[in-house]
């Protein structure tokens, strides 16, 4: 079985460490349409209603904007995040100078999506400040988890 | 091929057909376009063109949906046209109304007016706990707070909101779901009649006003939102109220004029407010 396909069924994130990067991945499948978990993803004054993992979104979540984003990992911090791939119910891209997170959605033939983010933190200078990064892992199996619940509560809603 | 007369014949019987439907709905109608608009004059006006389009494009109406579904469809599309062209209102938008209120003397002096001589002029809570809901939810993005109105008040199948907001089901579920959840958080941070903590307290301080010899606190009781609210179950609470916005028509209600007066008021002071308040 692909290390991808073991993510779907999980939705457990996995890191892999290099000298020069860090890069966390988590992938889950969820049962609802790609519109709603897209909706969910990109309205930005919504994410904290059903995202634990952040504190808040502000700006408009679009091709070429800037928003700030804050992080329970860093609660103090304000990260100022370019959205720089806004490809709509299927690839969502921001980061800043050090970072890039991923997210795409897949629209599987048995009618459920599968959700996959990628956080790659890379550079010259990451040696330096590797250790001060705190792991993503838990807070990505939590988006995830999240995401999916809210996305199937919608679904499911009559 | 039809004959021309016999066309035309079918093409009467469709025109009094949409009459007849058009007439059973335009309460309705009327109802839905106010509380989207809070404007009166919006609400007739649209009401009107829904009409005049319905006539105009009768031979496009295939029968796929009902004609209130359809009648919903127009208007809602005229209404939005309206409606996208202005900003959206604030969640506090009862607390900035008050204060202009408050050092409005001509609008108090109406109101009373309004309720001492109009067969339409009580003060009731409950007509009072519709209109506020009818002026938050001007407060959420413009879909979000059109699917609540057609599911949750003009009680539309998920299916018919779909051709009336030209939208997906998911996104009629996703707009219905996010909307709730704002208006129940809303609700559950300003409303004194299901918090005790609520900061807005307007359906008392009114009913002190227009009602001196009410018990107040005896009157609220008589609201199942309000008998429930300790049990502090937020989507029951929630249905209780969409149940009290279904019950009430805001244009023949006891309480329409001097809820439409008020209205009136809240939108004019929102509309100067909106103009001020940077983008």
């Amino acid at each position: 079985m692909s290390t991808t396909a073991t993510m779907a069924k999980t939705g457990k994130a996995t890191t892999v460490r290099k000298t020069f990067s860090r890069t966390t991945s988590v992938s889950t499948e969820i049962n609802a349409d790609p519109a709603i978990i897209w909706s969910l993803l990109t309205k930005a004054s919504d994410a904290s209603r059903w995202n634990s993992t952040v504190l808040s979104i502000e700006g408009n979540i679009a091709l070429g904007e800037t928003i700030i984003l804050k992080s329970p990992l860093s609660p103090e911090r304000k990260f100022k995040l370019k959205v720089k791939e806004f490809e709509k119910e299927k690839k969502l891209v921001w980061g800043d100078g050090m970072g890039t997170r991923i997210f795409t959605l897949t629209k599987n033939s048995n009618g459920t999506t599968t959700f996959k983010m990628t956080e790659k933190i890379e550079g010259p200078v990451f040696p330096l400040f590797a250790k001060m990064i705190p792991s993503f892992d838990e807070s990505f199996d939590r988006f995830a988890s999240d995401l999916k619940k809210e996305a199937e509560t919608i679904m499911n809603s009559k | 091929m039809i004959p021309s007369s016999e066309c035309l014949f079918l093409l009467n019987m469709t025109v009094e057909l949409l009459n007849r439907e058009f007439e059973s709905n335009i309460g309705q109608l009327r109802s839905y376009l106010l509380r989207i608009t809070a404007s009166v004059a919006d609400a007739e006006d649209i009401a009107q063109d829904t009409y005049l389009k319905a006539v105009e494009k009768i031979n496009t109406f295939r029968g796929d949906s009902s004609l209130k579904t359809w009648f919903f469809t127009i208007a809602s599309n005229l209404a939005k046209d309206n409606l996208r062209a202005q900003k959206r209102w604030v969640e506090n938008v009862t607390d900035i109304t008050k204060a202009a209120a408050l050092s409005n003397k001509q609008f108090f002096q109406e109101a009373m007016n309004i309720r001492t001589t109009s067969p339409h002029g009580q003060f009731e809570a409950k007509e009072h706990i519709a209109f506020c809901f009818t002026c938050i939810s001007k407060s959420l993005p413009l879909e979000q707070q059109l699917c609540i109105f057609l599911k949750e008040v003009y009680e539309f199948k998920i299916n018919e909101i779909t051709t009336i907001l030209d939208t997906t089901e998911a996104m009629v579920k996703y707009y219905l779901h996010t909307g709730r959840g704002k208006m129940i958080n809303i609700f559950e941070g300003r409303c004194a009649l299901i918090n005790k903590e609520g900061v807005c307290h307007q359906c008392s301080e009114l009913n002190g006003i227009f009602n001196p010899k009410q018990n107040t606190q005896v009157e609220l009781m008589k609201i199942d939102l309000v008998k429930e609210a300790e049990k502090g179950e937020k989507e029951h609470l929630f249905d209780l109220r969409m149940q009290i916005m279904r019950e009430i028509d805001p244009f023949k209600s006891k309480a329409s004029e001097l809820q439409l007066h008020h209205l009136e008021h809240n939108r004019q002071v929102m509309e100067k407010y909106l103009e001020k308040k940077p983008d």
